[in-house]
Formats: structure tokens, C-alpha cells, sequence
């Protein structure tokens, strides 16, 4: 068997892989840990101020917070550590492309962070008594799968720049809070200086605030736009996150920094 | 036929901080003929890991050609791949966490193998290496050998059909070295072709068919390890037993005679070097006109010539 079976394949082992090593050590766990406490602090501003208007956002801040979490701090690493822990040479010297390994493993650790989501619905239906109905649901549940895949493809990016960097750690500390800027995640992107906005919208995570919030609100007209500009993002991160990878394995094997730690 | 494995001038070149290079591989001719061991010698540094990178697709060579059953290990890299088993060895490089065979469940989807096939072999190959009963342990509670086992089921799992080994039995006690070695026989008998990176010159003499020496990347000798002596041209030696260092120093002063050390094990063994075979006879006529009933023609080991080729340089690499 080969062509896409084969290619799913591998994927769904990597998937299965990674839940075997989460359940082993389910550090991602923390984002879960993390987000009733988001949900928490921003509510408690939201209505401590009044502010009905941005109770939407209190509860789906920590969902994206979540999903970006997932993808910067333990998604990114995945080849890093497999490159730690001499797993890399193995690796390379089988027939299958490395980056579909890291699409799978990549995509279980994102469905964890998306778990925030519900966590943060909970967290507010139970903390507060105030339960998000959501005005357009099936608009909001085609963006919450969009906004997952997109992570997928900007996590998969992620893992190989972080590999291709020598400073992964500097740029997976430093790359949190500007997303959550630039994403629209804690304050609404038109909030935000003009000057920001063209950069805000190359960042998939703007696209899916906006549409969450609006689908919440039953103020998504426009929802197929931004579900579309979500995909095409995250099938951008994707593509290059793939083609990244790859380079990168030419350039460890062209150079001698395979087995390298 | 085509060998098993058959590089020309293979060469390659690591770069560092863009000025500074190392030769790594020196224009390398080698062939491997199927079904056979071939033991790959030499010190730290020699070479041998990065032959073995290249043969497994993992390195790319700086110049030369290099091809595993045929195929080019540039052009058809995923061929080479399919064809080969790379066994790396060592403490590192599987996922600890995991079972053994969560472990090879895995890397059987990186075969293309489907769950069927890699279960069942996955099972077979456990029991093979005598971890059947610590299949379903996590890997992190393993010892050494345990480690070393598992790789080699790893590098089995997709049938391969040219294994290459990288000192894969390096910090195991005897025992399971033994086991390791009756394993690979046993692999050699189903058809299978190994190269197999060594320091040790039992192992290499024991299991071998062919060994090559290499240093700084350039192959010294290559041959059967049995007839390694004829390795250093006409070089012979004479074992002997006697108390008396003194006898040795007379020996040592006689013509044709290249040197006298003393040989480790037994108490009053000695062997003395001779230059050709006339110095062997003047050397066992002389120890028998002085009673010395045990002296012996010897061949040279392996250790020796590989002691010889490469030279002392201790802990320098």
C-alpha cells in the first residue's frame, strides 16, 4: 500500500504515538490547569466593569490561549526532542517524509489545548452562572474545527523553525503575548493601531477571534469569508511548515548535523 | 550479482565554522558481498559511523558513490531505505516512556507497514530477542543489553535485507553480547547481509567473514580476521612460557627477531615477533636447545594487527 493510505497511516500512528507519550507525561495537561484560571480573572474584570459586551470574550480568550499554548510550547518541540533524544537519525533513514509524523503528533497535542474551550464554557457556567449560548452554532463549530486545523498548520511551521533555530527557547518564550496581540486574542484587533491591522490579518488567530465572537453574538454574516481565510492561513502554515522540514532534513544530512542534540 | 554493498571513492567532508574541515571518509572503495558479516575497525574518528550514515541515507557523501543492493544511496534514497536497517545502538534514540512494542508499533507506521503486519511481527521479533516478557514494560526501565535488543528488532521490523550495526554490542556484559552475536548468526543464516561498526576484535574475529580496517577515513586492510596475521606481510611470531625475563632479552637480541613482549593471562608467556619465517625456526630451534618445551609458532591476532596498522596513540583521536 502506498500514495495518501500509507501517508494517513503514519499520521494516525503519529497520532497514536502521541497520545501514548501525553498519557505518559501529560505536561500539556497544564494548559488545562490554566485556562479555568484565565476564564476566571477575565470575567471577573468583564462584569466587575459591567461590561455584558465582552463577557464572549472572557469565555473563548482562554480556548485560543489554549490552542496557541499548545502549538508554541509543546507542539514546536516535538522534533527538538526527537532530536535530543537520538531519535532523529532513525528517523530520517525511513521511507516516510518526517513531516507527517510531525503533522500527527502536532495535531493530538492541539486537540488538548482545544479542550480549553469547554473547559472555559464550564469554568463560566460553574464559577459564574453565566452559560455562552451560541447564537449561530454551526458557524461556530465549523470555526472552532477551522481554528484547530490552522493550529495544526501553524504548529507543524513552528516545530520546524524551532528546530531550525538555535534559539528555540528564546523564541518560544517570546512568541505568546504578540500572538495573543496580533490574534485579536484579548482585545479586538479593530482596537488595535491601524498600523497593526495588515499584520493582525496574516495571523489566522485574528480571523478566528473575530468569527467566534461574532458567531457567539449572531453577527456572522460573513462567516464563510473568515472560515475560509482561517484554512487558507493554517493550509499556508502547513505548506511551509512541511517544506521547512524537509529542508531542514536535507540540510542535516548535506551538512552532518543529523546526530546532533 | 550486484554486492550487497560496493562504494568507489567515497568520500566525505565535514565543515566547521565554514574555514575548518575534516575528512571523514577519504575516498573509500568497499564491497560487502551478500549474506555476508563484515566487521568495519578502526579507532574513534576512523570513519566508520559516518560509512555507515551514508549507507543508511541518514548522510549525504561529499564525493565517490556508494550502493546498497544496486541502488544509489543519492538517487534512490527511499529504495535504500526500504532495503536497509540501521541499528545505532546505545542508551538513546527510542522512546522511553513507551513499551517496547508501543515503541515498534510505531516505527513499523514509519515502514509503511499496516497494524496487522506490525503487530504480528513486532510480537515475533520481542520473543526473538528475548523481551517477550518485557514487551509491555516501558522502555526507561530497561538495562543496556535490554536497550540494545530492542534496537535490533527495530532495525528487523520492515525485513530488511542489509543490516548495519553501530557497535551494537558496546557496554553489554559477556553474556548478553554472546546472546547478541548467536542472534546476528542466526539473521545471517536467513539471508540477511550485515556491516557492523566494532571495537571489539573478539567480536569482529568471532563473527565476521571479512573485517576492514579504516583510519582517518582511508581503508588500511581489508580480509578475513582468521588470516589476519598475513595482514602485517611476513611477520610470524613464536609463543613461549618461562619464568626467566632474561631468556627474553636474549631472544629479542637473536636475528630476525622484531621484537619480545610479554603476553597477558598467563604468568612467564611471552611472544616474540619474527620478521619472516626464517627467524620463526631460528627463534623455536634456539628456545629448544634451551629446554623451553612449550614455545609454539603463533599467528598474530587481530588485536595485534589492528595495534600495528593504527598505531599507539592512545587516547588521542
Amino acid at each position: 500500500m502506498s500514495g495518501p493510505h500509507a501517508a494517513l497511516r503514519v499520521v494516525w500512528r503519529a497520532v497514536l504515538l502521541q497520545i501514548a507519550l501525553s498519557r505518559r507525561r501529560p505536561e500539556h495537561a497544564l494548559i488545562l490547569l490554566i485556562a479555568p484560571m484565565q476564564t476566571t480573572t477575565m470575567l471577573a474584570l468583564a462584569l466587575t466593569e459591567d461590561r455584558e459586551d465582552v463577557v464572549a470574550n472572557a469565555v473563548l480568550a482562554p480556548g485560543l490561549i489554549g490552542l496557541w499554548v499548545a502549538a508554541l510550547d509543546y507542539a514546536g518541540r516535538v522534533v527538538t526532542e526527537d532530536r535530543w533524544a537520538g531519535r532523529f537519525s532513525p528517523m530520517i533513514a525511513t521511507p516516510v517524509p518526517l513531516g507527517l509524523v510531525v503533522a500527527g503528533r502536532v495535531a493530538t497535542v492541539v486537540l488538548v489545548g482545544a479542550a480549553a474551550f469547554a473547559e472555559s464554557w464550564l469554568a463560566a457556567a460553574l464559577a459564574f452562572g453565566r452559560v455562552l449560548t451560541v447564537a449561530d452554532p454551526v458557524p461556530f463549530a465549523l470555526a472552532i474545527t477551522a481554528t484547530c486545523l490552522a493550529t495544526v498548520g501553524t504548529a507543524t511551521l513552528i516545530s520546524a523553525v524551532f528546530v531550525m533555530s538555535r534559539a528555540h527557547e528564546v523564541l518560544q518564550n517570546s512568541l505568546g503575548y504578540p500572538f495573543y496581540i496580533l490574534g485579536g486574542i484579548l482585545v479586538p484587533v479593530a482596537a488595535l493601531p491601524g498600523w497593526l491591522h495588515p499584520f493582525s490579518r496574516v495571523v489566522f488567530l485574528s480571523w478566528s477571534a473575530e468569527l467566534l465572537r461574532d458567531t457567539v453574538r449572531g453577527d456572522a454574516s460573513d462567516w464563510p469569508r473568515s472560515v475560509a481565510a482561517v484554512l487558507g492561513l493554517g493550509a499556508a502554515a502547513m505548506a511551509a511548515g512541511l517544506w521547512l522540514t524537509r529542508r531542514y532534513v536535507d540540510r542535516a544530512r548535506r551538512e552532518g548535523t543529523v546526530g546532533h542534540a | 550479482m550486484e554486492a550487497a554493498v560496493h562504494t568507489c571513492r567515497l568520500r566525505r567532508v565535514y565543515a566547521y565554522r565554514r574555514r575548518d574541515t575534516v575528512v571523514a571518509l577519504d575516498d573509500l572503495s568497499l564491497t560487502v558481498d551478500r549474506n555476508e558479516i563484515h566487521g568495519l575497525l578502526g579507532p574513534n574518528g576512523a570513519g566508520k559511523t559516518t560509512l555507515i550514515k551514508i549507507l543508511s541515507t541518514v548522510l549525504l557523501p561529499s564525493g565517490g558513490t556508494a550502493r546498497v543492493l544496486g541502488h544509489d544511496v543519492v538517487a534512490e534514497t527511499r529504495d535504500v531505505r526500504s532495503l536497509v536497517g540501521l541499528v545505532l545502538g546505545g542508551d538513546r534514540g527510542l522512546y522511553d516512556r513507551l513499551t517496547a512494542r508501543r515503541n515498534l508499533l510505531f516505527w513499523g507506521a514509519l515502514y509503511k507497514l499496516d497494524a496487522r503486519t506490525t503487530r504480528a511481527r513486532a510480537g515475533a521479533l520481542l520473543e526473538r530477542v528475548g523481551l517477550g516478557e518485557r514487551a509491555d514494560d516501558p522502555v526507561e526501565g530497561y538495562s543496556r543489553g535490554m536497550r540494545q535488543r530492542l534496537h535490533l528488532a527495530r532495525g528487523l521490523l520492515h525485513e530488511p535485507r542489509v543490516l548495519f550495526l553501530d557497535e551494537p554490542t558496546s557496554g553489554l556484559d559477556p553474556a548478553a553480547a554472546a546472546a547478541f552475536r548467536r542472534l546476528v548468526l542466526d539473521l545471517r543464516a536467513e539471508g540477511r547481509t550485515f556491516l557492523l561498526a566494532t571495537h571489539d576484535m573478539d567480536e569482529a574475529t568471532a563473527l565476521c567473514d571479512r573485517v576492514t580496517l579504516i583510519d582517518r577515513g582511508r581503508m588500511l586492510l581489508s580480509g578475513e580476521p582468521a588470516r589476519a596475521g598475513r595482514f602485517l606481510g611476513d611477520r610470524e611470531c613464536v609463543d613461549y612460557t618461562d619464568p626467566d625475563p632474561a631468556l627474553a632479552d636474549a631472544a629479542a637480541a637473536l636475528p630476525g627477531v622484531v621484537d619480545v613482549e610479554r603476553r597477558d593471562g598467563a604468568p612467564g608467556a611471552w611472544r616474540v615477533h619474527t620478521a619472516d619465517r626464517d627467524g620463526t625456526r631460528r627463534v623455536l630451534a634456539w628456545l629448544l636447545d634451551r629446554d623451553v618445551l612449550t614455545a609454539r609458532r603463533g599467528e598474530p591476532t587481530l588485536e595485534e594487527v589492528y595495534l600495528r596498522a593504527v598505531g599507539d596513540r592512545g587516547m588521542t583521536v
